[in-house]
């Protein structure tokens, strides 16, 4: 046995914030999500030869999550959720849609920024409900990377995937994770809000940019165009 | 020796690697000299920072006492 019944305990509630939190956006419900981090605790005590040192219990046990998700959805038979959890197009180049690529605009005022001021009004539900909208193969990934801040090759070991698939998972499920808040921002009417403004802004030059912050580094008065 | 360099097109494919700090020290190290360089890729880049560090702001540590409380009891009857 990799780790003693007392670091087991310590491992277990050390993560079951994660544990939860990841169950939760997972199951999408609290009460599920509490079964589910209680039938893996079960099953993790019961596969404990299994895990080969310590150092790999965080990756271990999360497998043993996802796992445990997914049988429970096949018990279920929950068909469109299964398939939401099969990413079929793992060979594929990673996503397209880019939130940055619809707002940039390279010749505004060095000052005006449309898509990190798009980025300033986003708020937590507006994020929340994209990732939860997101199908379950690409939700895992963003979870593990970006909330729960895994590396790659963890993530590899806890969903049982190559390196390289995780690399193209990330890159559509922030290709999707993008587009939904895009489409999002649409439907309030935020991405015209932010596009006129910057109309307002003159055109300039990257050459006429760095004049005028030149001009402001030395103090110039008057206009910097 | 010629200084090795990276154009955008590598830049942005890298991109979110770079991000997520996966890149090894060689590519690193290049992208790192592309974007003192190239402001669109820096932006864009900056962007992809911005909007991962948000993402991560998602993450709720705080686990509900009756879920601790189950499992504590779990623990006790292994």
């Amino acid at each position: 046995m990799a780790v003693s019944r007392k670091v087991f305990e310590e491992q277990v509630l050390g993560l079951l914030g994660s544990l939860q939190g990841v169950a939760r956006r997972l199951t999408r419900n609290d009460a599920d999500a509490e079964d589910l981090v209680a039938e893996t605790v079960a099953r993790a005590w019961r596969a404990l030869d299994s895990l080969a040192s310590e150092a790999a219990f965080r990756a271990w046990i999360f497998r043993i999550l996802n796992n445990t998700f997914i049988s429970d959805l096949r018990r279920a038979d929950a068909r469109p959720r299964l398939d939401s959890i099969e990413c079929e197009d793992e060979d594929a180049e990673g996503g397209d849609f880019s939130i940055f690529e619809q707002m940039h605009q390279p010749f505004l005022l060095w000052f005006s920024n449309p898509e990190q001021e798009f980025l300033d009004k986003l708020l937590r539900e507006d994020l929340d409900r994209a990732l939860v909208a997101l199908p379950d193969c690409y939700r895992v990934v963003v979870i593990l990377s970006d909330l729960e801040e895994f590396s790659y090759p963890e993530i590899a070991a806890t969903l049982e995937i190559p390196i390289g698939t995780v690399r193209s998972r990330l890159a559509r499920a922030r290709s999707a994770l993008q587009k939904a808040l895009w489409q999002q921002a649409q439907a309030y009417g935020l991405t015209n809000a932010v596009a006129a403004r910057s109309e307002c802004a003159p055109l300039e030059t990257e050459a006429q940019q760095r004049g005028a912050t030149a001009r402001l580094a030395r103090g110039d008065k008057g206009s910097v165009r | 020796m010629t200084k090795q360099q990276i154009d955008c097109e590598l830049a942005l494919r890298q991109i979110l690697e770079y991000v997520d700090h996966e890149l090894g020290e060689h590519d690193h190290s290049l992208m790192e000299q592309h974007l003192r360089t190239c402001k669109s890729c820096f932006s864009r880049m900056e962007f992809e920072r911005r909007l991962k560090r948000k993402v991560g702001e998602l993450r709720e540590d705080e686990v509900p006492s009756p879920l601790s409380e189950r499992i504590k009891g779990l623990l006790k009857s292994f």
